[in-house]
């Protein structure tokens, strides 16, 4: 391994979106600490316009299909890698978006909250690009960091406190499996770059270093046994915090398993399919039927997102390009509705100032317009036609069928059915019961945009996904090489789900 | 303009609701006319592909075609033949006279609009799906505005209040609906509904999965799947993959339609629902079942229909039996006409069952019959529901002098529900009797022991409600007077009667849908040998038979049985 650190300039062009990122960074932290009277909310608009702005400029790379690798292929920009990008800095800035109003419930540090932010969205698109173990590891930390402060941001607020405690501690218990893992894959390998380690042949030592790294990346994305701090901590943090804690971390630690799976791994496909079969039947059907028994709707919408999970497991259990298309675009369609479900929650508990689920009663009066988007949304997690979720669900079922992933399929489908139930009991408060409070839910400008590009998108991808199933089938071309034709692998059983 | 008639009737009504959105509650003619005009868009193209349709060349006639999604193979193709005709029609003749039956809606009657329009649309949908996708698509976007029509705007049953601790709001909310909801609320009701049938459309999904995967075209599309796709003889769990797939897609999608041990969310659901939702609901939206069997299961597996179909035929005598028992001894006006519905989709399997030209035409004329007259049953139930603010049949009694209209009106609609000589209901029964007397005599037996419960219970249920002495309660209990009030019954009575007068032209667009789906049902493929191979040939040899009755004297449609595919396109 030969690291060559003479950077050219056309080599830091790969880098600008996150050296401009890190700038802008200090340029939010600095005006907040050299004009502590300027009003909060600036500062957000200020994060978001550099946000937007790196937004455009991977947009400009993935149209012109700029990609490389850069010391010695740690950082790898592909069009996975720009995918990823997007995904996570989108869904910063409607978080940011989402949580302006939200800032004015902190005691302290309202501007830091903004950079802090910041800060984890650059550690997860370093996540993205991330491309050996070490890299992962680092920037895996480093994205991190920002969440166990941000997860307690409530100071006074005992469930934040403990949330942000038992997060640090299983975060940094998972960290602490990673580097093992690490130690024992680079022991046996004496590699570190996943495209390196295609050839090496199946150690006991090997074996136990991926499971200790699935594990600590099973805890990124809350799969089941890996779940357990979820609820709380979704619980407790910060609205906004959670619904950024549920989709950018999940996307950079798929960005992730991906590349081990198909990249590293992709030969030893006929082995770990049983473990991603497994880990996928029992995330979703714990998540579904737990789900049922929340009376909290931020608790419920996180076991939705550990049966999410489970689904999403699927599609990298098909392990073709396919499969992996059809993760990218079940992350999108997750992005849209589960970060419009956050909002209405936040708008909700900004009116009423809890989070229970019996505090949606007739909502359907109060805010219809709240109200439908809550539906819309709830319905396309559940997988309603016409709505993304529908779409994506069955993008994920038709790759998994045609590796004949039969048990699979058979455990999702049923799962769509327990999941509908629990949507369904809060579209019931929301509608079909009578408001206690009839007193109308205002909400604020930027709430309201975070909604309708929500609305927008889990429409617009249910109604035509052709655009988007073209952009997801280009970011993956990458993996092409590496994807094993697994029907010459294991012959196709009806009988066994693998 | 004809080409795309499809397109106005499927998409007039998202349209509609569209436009709804953004418009105040605080305008309700403004509210209505939208609805009305939409409905009447679809009504006006329904009418124009009913009698645009070319019963000489066949097929899938109207056809359009949008490529949807390249990666997985699925295309917005739509096209109707001569089974999805008479059904659009159908469909969108009681979305229009449903609008007017809800005329009076105060409450949300915007929202409540956009949810019918939407669950008309998507049941339109799927009758002129030709993408097995898009059939499923719209088959589980029809299920969940029930959800929010029956939550919103149903009814509990009777003694709900009491049944429920009046300070357990809070309990009735929680976990396990079976128990904390009542199980006599609308909100019980519309549960059962949605998580019953979601869960048997996802093993029909899981079914047209499969027929996805193992036909190895990477297309939905059932004109291909039908003509190339082969799923015969692949062994799997001791019995053949054909078979499974079968029985997925056959018990997924008769759930709805109800069939006999599947029925249960069914009456429960006509009873929470309001009129415009029950008429919807019992008139097409239980039809999507069968048509879902005819357009997969008979489409793409002709000779494991052939094989399995007297599951169908055992099944309905339990059907036909049981609705009828059970609409007999109901006290609630919406039980007896929501088990009738359920009893008399059974002659609709029966009539599919029997697989020949006759009995299977006769299916789908019922269809369309059983729509009128239980739309026309429905909206009379929902006006005694409004003026009288019960269902309760043995506290009602005498409305005829408050209401003669709607009473003159229900005579009818019993008369049609019946299957009398003059309704278009009678020319359907006829032909699923004479149909299927061959092969299934027993059946036959118990679908006229159903016609005379049916006779029972509607005389019973009608001499509850109108006649005999009046409780004065209801003497505040008015006609429906108005034009609004009175479109939606005469024309679901004048469609009734004019067809069952001149049932020529339904015949003949039925006939030429029915009569290619038949000829590759009962066309015996010589390559099985096996025992069921023989006995398959026997049957076919049965229903071959009957292309010797001379039914109806028509030429052009002997034309078209005679080339097995009829001209498709």
């Amino acid at each position: 391994m030969s690291f060559s650190l003479n950077l050219s300039l056309s080599d830091l062009l790969l880098l600008l979106p996150e050296i401009f990122l890190t700038c802008w960074l200090c340029v939010v932290i600095t005006i907040d600490f050299v004009s502590p009277r300027l009003p909060k909310e600036r500062l957000a608009y200020l994060s978001v316009g550099g946000l937007l702005a790196t937004l455009g400029c991977l947009a400009w790379f993935d149209m012109n299909q700029v990609s490389g690798t850069l010391f010695g292929n740690m950082f790898v920009l592909d069009r996975m890698a720009i995918f990823f990008k997007i995904f996570i800095l989108g869904s910063t800035i409607l978080v940011i978006l989402a949580s302006i109003e939200y800032v004015d419930r902190f005691t302290l540090f309202r501007g830091e909250y903004y950079a802090l932010v910041v800060m984890s969205a650059l550690g997860m698109m370093f996540m993205a690009s991330a491309n050996d173990l070490l890299s992962v590891f680092v920037s895996l930390e480093f994205s991190t960091l920002g969440f166990y402060i941000l997860v307690s941001y409530l100071r006074d607020d005992l469930a934040s406190n403990e949330a942000g405690l038992k997060f640090f501690i299983l975060g940094v218990f998972a960290a602490g499996l990673f580097a093992y893992g690490i130690s024992l894959v680079y022991g046996e390998t004496g590699k570190l770059v996943f495209s390196d380690m295609t050839s090496a042949p199946a150690t006991p030592g090997l074996i136990i270093g991926f499971l200790l790294i699935f594990a600590a990346l099973g805890f990124k994305i809350g799969a089941v046994p890996f779940h357990s701090w979820i609820p709380d901590t979704y619980h407790g943090a910060p609205t906004p915090v959670t619904a950024f804690l549920s989709i950018a971390p999940k996307g950079a630690a798929l960005a992730i398993l991906l590349r081990i799976f198909i990249v590293a791994l992709g030969t030893f496909k006929p082995t770990w399919i049983y473990l991603l079969v497994a880990v996928s039947i029992v995330s979703m059907t714990y998540g579904n039927i737990v789900a049922i028994a929340q009376r909290n709707i931020k608790r419920l919408l996180a076991y939705s997102g550990i049966a999410q999970i489970g689904n999403v497991l699927i599609g990298l259990a098909a392990g073709t390009k396919m499969g992996n298309d059809a993760i990218l675009f079940y992350l999108l369609a997750y992005l849209f509705a589960n970060i419009g479900a956050f909002a209405v929650v936040i708008a909700v508990s900004q009116a009423i100032g809890r989070d229970e689920i019996e505090d949606y009663r007739g909502l359907g009066r109060r805010s219809p317009f709240l109200a439908f988007s809550m539906l819309l949304f709830l319905l396309s997690l559940a997988g309603v036609p016409p709505l993304a979720g529908f779409v994506g669900k069955l993008y994920i079922f038709i790759a998994a069928i045609k590796e004949g992933l039969y048990t699979l399929i058979t455990v999702g489908l049923i799962n769509i059915v327990i999941s509908m139930y629990y949507y369904l009991i809060v579209v019931k408060q929301m509608y079909i019961n009578e408001p206690i409070d009839p007193s109308p839910i205002s909400i604020s400008g930027p709430m309201k945009a975070v909604i309708y590009v929500g609305l927008a998108g889990t429409l617009a991808i249910g109604i035509y996904p052709q655009p988007f199933t073209d952009w997801v089938v280009a970011a993956t071309l990458m993996f092409a090489n590496f994807v094993t034709p697994a029907a010459a692998v294991t012959p196709p059983s009806l009988l066994i789900g693998g | 303009m004809g080409e795309y008639a499809l397109l106005y009737i499927l998409f007039a009504p998202f349209a509609g609701a569209l436009a709804l959105i953004f418009v105040s509650n605080r305008q309700p003619l403004l509210v209505r006319g939208i609805a009305a005009s939409a409905a009447f868009v679809s009504l006006a193209a329904s009418l124009y592909i009913f009698y645009g349709y070319d019963t000489v060349q066949g097929g899938f006639q109207f056809v359009q075609k949008f490529a949807w999604s390249k990666e997985l193979g699925i295309a917005l193709y739509l096209g109707v033949d001569g089974i999805g005709t008479p059904l659009v029609l159908a469909s969108s003749i009681l979305l229009f006279a449903g609008i007017f039956v809800s005329w009076h809606i105060k409450d949300r009657a915007k929202e409540f609009y956009i949810w019918l329009l939407i669950l008309a649309a998507a049941t339109i949908g799927v009758f002129m799906s030709l993408d097995l996708f898009f059939l499923y698509f719209f088959y589980e976007m029809s299920v969940i505005p029930m959800y929010l029509l029956l939550g919103m705007w149903g009814s509990h049953t009777k003694k709900y209040l009491e049944m429920t601790d009046p300070e357990g709001l809070k309990q009735r909310d929680s976990v396990g609906f079976i128990f904390n909801f009542g199980s006599n609320s609308k909100e019980y009701a519309a549960m059962k509904l949605v998580l019953f049938l979601s869960a048997f459309a996802v093993a029909a999904l899981m079914g047209i999965l499969l027929i996805y995967k193992f036909s190895g075209l990477n297309t939905f599309d059932i004109l291909v799947l039908r003509e190339q796709a082969n799923l015969m003889n692949i062994p799997v769990l001791g019995t053949t993959l054909d078979k499974i797939i079968w029985v997925l897609v056959f018990f997924g999608f008769a759930s709805i339609a109800p069939i006999w041990p599947l029925h249960s969310w069914s009456p429960v659901g006509h009873a929470a629902a309001p009129a415009a939702t029950s008429m919807l609901h019992a008139g097409v939206l239980m039809k999507l079942g069968h048509f879902s069997i005819i357009r997969v299961a008979f489409e793409i597996l002709p000779e494991t229909t052939r094989e399995l179909m007297p599951i169908a035929a055992v099944l309905c005598m339990f059907s036909i039996i049981y609705g009828g028992f059970v609409a007999f001894y109901a006290k609630d006006t919406k039980y007896v006409i929501g088990y009738s519905s359920s009893s008399h989709m059974g002659y609709v399997f029966l009539g599919m069952a029997a697989l020949n030209y006759i009995s299977l035409s006769g299916a789908v004329i019922y269809m369309f019959a059983h729509a009128m007259a239980t739309g026309m049953l429905f909206a009379m139930a929902g006006w005694v529901y409004d003026q009288t603010h019960t269902r309760d049949i043995p506290s009602l009694g005498g409305l005829s002098n408050k209401m003669p209209f709607i009473s003159g009106c229900f005579i009818v609609g019993c008369m049609a529900s019946i299957g009398m000589p003059g309704t278009v209901n009678f020319v359907a029964e006829i032909m699923i009797v004479v149909g299927s007397w061959n092969k299934y005599p027993l059946q036959v037996i118990v679908a006229m022991l159903g016609i005379v419960l049916t006779l029972a219970y509607l005389f019973k249920m009608m001499r509850g409600l109108f006649y005999g002495p009046m409780n004065q309660k209801y003497s505040h209990a008015h006609d429906a007077v108005g034009t609004v009030d009175r479109l939606p019954l005469l024309m679901m009575i004048t469609i009734s009667i004019g067809f069952g007068i001149f049932p020529m032209h339904l015949y003949d667009v039925v006939r030429s849908g029915v009569d290619p789906l038949i000829a590759r049902i009962t066309h015996v493929v010589p390559v099985a040998e096996s025992n069921e191979g023989l006995r398959s040939v026997k049957g076919a040899a049965a229903t071959t038979d009957h292309l010797a009755i001379p039914m109806v004297s028509n030429t052009p449609i002997t034309q078209v049985s005679e080339a097995p595919r009829g001209g498709q396109e």
